[in-house]
């Protein structure tokens, strides 16, 4: 198909061939601002073009919450914020809205019916919360009406009861007030006996003696219900009372903030190329943005390694390449190191994410990092394995964590040999620790 | 996948009656849409059609590839959504994503049926188009698409050198004539001016004898020969890619020499440069194109209520985030712009029926008139505005003459009501179908719209005096009543397609872009600044900012160059001049333009162009005092030769002719804040 067959050619412009475009290639980022956006790193060809020296040209900016002052610094010029540099741009109309971090864990959470709760560690925060705690007294404009109108409705449905009803029992042969009163009573009917005997006396004489006995009154005439006599005659005369009344007060509540460190580990040796490196980059991205979405406070550490580990900035974690060989160990000390440093497990989720080709040197999994894994206490350990068309042969990193870690719970080993996997590879990590409670 | 054609299938099904009405209610409006097809797509589609920019097919190339690879991106790691995409043509089609909820596929129905609107009345789309015929860009790209493909299967031309030559002419796309129709901008300008008279006058059949009284023969030559020397002017030529067409070349290594092109060249040539001209218009109209989508859109679905109720949310939604990224966001600023150009319309008419009451002058309008009433007599006629199923009789009522009245429809929902039938209509969903044009007008008026009120009363007196100063029946109503009881309720709306109809975003921002706008929306212009090394706010006047933003949409945002010399020296190299405004060319891409150039002409290029050039030392003082340093500005020949550059100096005459005089884009304040 063609699009696929673009898509290739793309690939290798540079690499394979087209050397004469390789100037014009760079690694631009992908993704939005503000805090918690994360940056997806793309390649882009810009071919040249009769241009505005991006310098001389300057531009106009938007400021937000407020026009900033002359002689501000505003940054280097955004890409988009010209006409030019979008590719594709110049087709037709379409619509674009951002999605923020909490909205991909969620889209996530469907997607794979996945849903993890942050859990574990919380900073606990005081805040005045919402005016829902009640007392007595308090000002007029606390006062909850709502809670006073419900309250009086109780009072009066307790207190109602069918009058006609009763005025015809008093109308039975022979009955004094008593009896009608005893009566009402064994038939649940909420009336004072001040009522009856003011009912009894206000029955004229010729109605005295319409009914036989209290049965044959009750077969001739329909008892109407509460909610009967209140459509029929609307809602009158709801008893409030002073000790109904309830004041509202602001709520102490205690918001727990949820904390996370995800360590992200890339092995940049040699043999890690452009293939694998983007097959690390399309897992690791979606992890760390379906983790920002989740958690209130979201940090991350990223450590590159070959033969030796060290720390680096996000921007420069998915481009790095070394020559040296590979000892996945160096990483797990440098993680345990910060680790335990800056985020003590007692206040801190942490996630520890490798991944590699999982070629390691002879005997460093056994020997330092399995021990280091389980050493690490986290609610996750992963390992992502990014060997495109299959396995080299001295690559066993993954198989042997696998083997030894895969039962104890918070350890999980992804495969990725093609873009194809990286959803089962992501569902797969995330699934386990969702399951570990 | 056959389950997934039934979901689309379903979707569809759903869509019918939106599709429908939406057009109806477009048209009701007073918009003219061509005819759109709706596709319902999966993400995948939609990725690959947004690619192809709103196309199912195009040639092969691997730029489609890298906007498939960035769209997929994008999509993956959900940075962001598309909905919807629509192509210019005649039928339009658009592509809706299968998994929009029935919420964003309405109101991306109502923005695309705008957006077609635009399409067919905007005249800078119809520059493309030959005179009454219709447009089939879909059949143009699928046939760009096939014979390109071709030569690159074609096993006489290797592939890589196909695909080389696409690149060489891509550097170049932007280097059209795009304020010329396509069939006549690559000719060169003169050649439509010198038209033998005489020809005019056969064609005007004057008899002879008439003729020779006017005019004498001789008086005729006269005259062509005075044209023809008037075009034989060295213009420079704006269209490079013509140029190249015509003239290119491409060098033989074997013979050592510039040869002609292959047939495949030009082929390949001819049909990326009609493909530039069919999307020139699209990146001159963003702003326009895409603020008219938004502002239909909003009215059709908040207004008209074309979301239900249930959908409201989920679309006001949709919307306060389309229009809300950050940045310069074409949707808002075009929004914007047309609802102050609607806003600003009907206060005029307005202003113009109360400087016609008895008593109103210019100069005591604003204690004369109580706005408060005035407001409350351009509210719609209740009738107009709340019309339902049991309002129907209050219509009746209006009269069978009265104009805003959609008399025909009425009279079919009440004789089936008289006949005890279920109605045609469903006035509870679709009201504005029992109204014509004009209610519609007067039930949408602008200024009674809650955000607009007080609009009228900020007129000012020096636009009060304007309108007063020919005005001739200024006597003509006794009272404010009757005044506006002969408003215009749709002057709005029709200055705003007139506008659509001849503007680009160039002359749109320069004409409507306001003072009040600027401050609100807190636009700024900055420039990079060689003091501090850094780029800093320099301005946030009106007049600075609308410099910078016509900068940045004058010639789709890039500098003027054109052909000068084909035949430079005398020894056929190619003199390109940069038109210099201001600011410097970007010299690195200019010289891998350059390179690339080389490819189509054959022979060595030149390329004119004029430098800034700072000084040292007044880099060094300027750096302690904290002030700008001056540069100069000097006039350079860049030459390459197929090999390596070198660079002249340019005689003046020649900087003369590139450097424009008058234009200054720098924004920078005199006294620089150290």
């Amino acid at each position: 198909m063609g699009l696929r067959e673009d898509l290739e050619r793309f690939h290798e412009v540079g690499e394979n061939r087209r050397e004469d475009l390789k100037e014009f290639i760079s690694y631009g980022d992908l993704g939005g601002s503000g805090p918690n956006s994360i940056n997806i790193p793309i390649k882009i060809i810009d071919l040249p073009e009769f241009a505005y020296d991006r310098r001389d040209m300057g531009g106009v900016g938007q400021g937000q919450g407020g026009t900033p002052d002359v002689g501000q610094p505003v940054g280097p010029p955004q890409p988009g914020d010209g006409e030019d540099g979008d590719p594709g741009e110049e087709g037709g109309e379409h619509e674009y809205y951002q999605m923020d971090p909490e909205e991909f864990a969620q889209e996530l959470d469907e997607e794979l019916g996945l849903d993890l709760q942050p859990k574990g560690k919380e900073v606990v925060e005081e805040i005045e919360g919402d005016y829902t705690e009640l007392t007595r007294t308090g000002p007029n404009s606390t006062l909850d009406f709502e809670k006073l109108f419900r309250a009086g409705l109780k009072r009066k449905l307790a207190m109602d009861f069918d009058d006609d009803y009763v005025r015809e029992a008093c109308k039975v042969e022979g009955v004094t007030a008593d009896d009608v009163f005893r009566w009402a009573r064994e038939e649940n009917i909420l009336v004072s006996h001040a009522w009856v005997a003011d009912a009894y006396e206000n029955i004229p004489d010729d109605e005295r003696g319409t009914w036989a006995s209290f049965e044959e009154m009750a077969e001739n005439v329909e008892e109407t219900t509460t909610m009967q006599r209140i459509r029929r005659d609307g809602l009158r005369n709801v008893p409030f009372r002073r000790e109904d009344e309830r004041y509202r007060h602001p709520e102490i509540v205690e918001e727990k903030q949820k904390n996370v460190v995800v360590v992200n580990i890339r092995d940049v040796s040699g043999s890690m190329r452009e293939k694998k490196r983007e097959l690390v980059e399309r897992t690791f991205t979606p992890l760390d943005w379906y983790l920002t979405g989740k958690y209130d406070n979201a940090e991350f550490v990223y450590i590159a390694h070959d033969a030796e580990a060290w720390q680096v900035e996000r921007e420069e974690f998915f481009g790095i390449r070394s020559g040296g060989g590979t000892k996945i160990s160096s990483a797990y000390l440098l993680a345990k190191e910060i680790l335990d440093e800056e985020y003590p497990w007692a206040d801190w989720n942490r996630y520890v994410f490798a991944a590699g080709d999982s070629e390691n040197s002879s005997n460093d999994t056994r020997e330092n990092v399995i021990p280091l894994m389980e050493e690490i206490p986290a609610n996750l350990h992963a390992y992502v394995e990014t060997q495109p068309g299959g396995n080299a042969i001295n690559a066993t990193h993954a198989e042997e964590v696998e083997s030894s870690l895969s039962d104890t719970g918070n350890v999980v080993v992804a495969y990725v040999k093609s873009p194809d996997d990286v959803v089962d590879a992501i569902y797969k990590i995330l699934s386990t620790e969702s399951n570990d409670d | 996948m056959r389950d997934d054609r039934i979901d689309a299938q379903r979707v569809a099904k759903q869509l019918e009656e939106p599709v429908r009405e939406a057009s109806a209610l477009a048209k009701k409006l007073g918009l003219d849409p061509y005819p759109v097809n709706y596709w319902i797509v999966d993400y995948d589609e939609m990725n690959q059609l947004i690619a192809y920019g709103g196309f199912q097919t195009r040639y092969p190339h691997w730029r489609w590839g890298m906007s498939y690879d960035r769209q997929r991106k994008t999509d993956q790691f959900g940075m962001g959504k598309a909905f919807e995409i629509v192509n210019n043509d005649n039928p339009s089609h658009a592509f809706l994503q299968e998994s929009n909820s029935l919420a964003d596929q309405k109101a991306v129905i109502t923005h695309v049926e705008a957006h077609s609107d635009f399409f067919a009345n905007n005249e800078w789309f119809g520059m493309f188009a030959r005179d009454g015929e219709m447009l089939d860009a879909a059949a143009m790209l699928e046939a760009h698409g096939s014979a390109i493909g071709s030569y690159m299967d074609d096993p006489e031309i290797d592939r890589g050198e196909v695909e080389k030559f696409i690149d060489a002419v891509l550097c170049l796309e932007d280097n059209i004539d795009q304020h010329r129709p396509y069939r006549e901008a690559g000719l060169p300008r003169e050649k439509q001016g010198p038209e033998d008279l005489r020809d005019r006058l056969d064609d005007m059949n004057i008899s002879d004898e008439v003729r020779r009284q006017v005019f004498s023969e001789e008086w005729l030559d006269d005259l062509a020969e005075a044209e023809e020397a008037e075009a034989n002017l060295d213009e420079p030529q704006k269209d490079i890619l013509a140029y190249l067409r015509r003239h290119g070349m491409t060098y033989d290594e074997e013979k050592d020499r510039a040869v002609e092109m292959e047939p495949w060249q030009k082929d390949v040539l001819d049909m990326l440069r009609e493909e530039s001209y069919y999307f020139a218009a699209q990146k001159m109209t963003k702003v326009m194109n895409e603020g008219w989508a938004a502002y239909w859109e909003s009215l059709m679905m908040g207004e008209e209520h074309f979301a239900g109720t249930d959908e409201f949310i989920t679309y006001a939604d949709h919307q306060s985030r389309v229009l809300g990224s950050p940045g310069l966001n074409p949707y808002k600023l075009g929004k914007d712009l047309w609802e102050y150009i609607e806003n600003s319309t009907n206060r005029r008419e307005v202003a113009d029926k109360l400087l016609r009451v008895k008593g109103v002058t210019w100069r005591n309008f604003h204690d004369e008139v109580d706005f408060e009433r005035v407001q409350e007599l351009l509210a719609p006629d209740p009738t107009i505005d709340g019309i339902r199923s049991d309002t129907v009789d209050d219509v009746v009522a209006l009269g069978p003459d009265d104009p805003r009245i959609d008399y025909e429809t009425l009279d079919r929902v009440l004789s089936a009501r008289e006949a005890d039938e279920e109605s045609p209509v469903d006035v509870d969903a679709y009201p504005w179908k029992l109204l014509t044009y004009e209610g519609m007008a007067e039930r949408h008026y602008s200024l009674v719209k809650p955000q607009n009120r007080g609009f009228v009363r900020r007129i000012r007196r020096s636009e009060l005096e304007r309108l007063a100063r020919y005005m001739f029946d200024d006597e003509l109503y006794d009272t404010v009543e009757e005044a506006l009881a002969d408003l215009d309720y749709s002057a709005g709306w029709r200055r705003m397609r007139e506008i659509r109809e001849s503007h680009n975003d160039v002359t749109f921002l320069d004409a409507f872009l306001t003072d009040e706008f600027v401050t609100e929306s807190h636009y700024f212009a900055y420039e990079y600044t060689r003091s501090s090394g850094d780029f800093r706010v320099t301005s946030t006047d009106y007049e600075d900012v609308k410099k910078k933003l016509l900068l940045m949409f004058t010639n789709f945002g890039k500098p003027t160059v054109a052909v000068y010399d084909g035949n430079y020296d005398n020894r056929g190299e190619l003199l390109l001049g940069h038109q210099y405004n201001g600011i410097m060319l970007d010299h690195g891409q200019a010289k891998g333009v350059v390179e690339r150039l080389y490819d189509l002409w054959g022979r060595p290029i030149n390329l004119m162009t004029i430098v800034k050039e700072y000084d040292e030392h007044d880099l060094e003082i300027a750096r302690r005092r904290g002030r700008e340093p001056e540069p100069v500005e000097a006039g350079k020949r860049i030459r390459y030769d197929g090999e390596s550059f070198e660079v002249h100096d340019l005689d003046d005459e020649l900087t003369e002719r590139i450097a424009a005089g008058d234009v200054d884009y720098d924004t920078k304040p005199d006294d620089w804040l150290a």
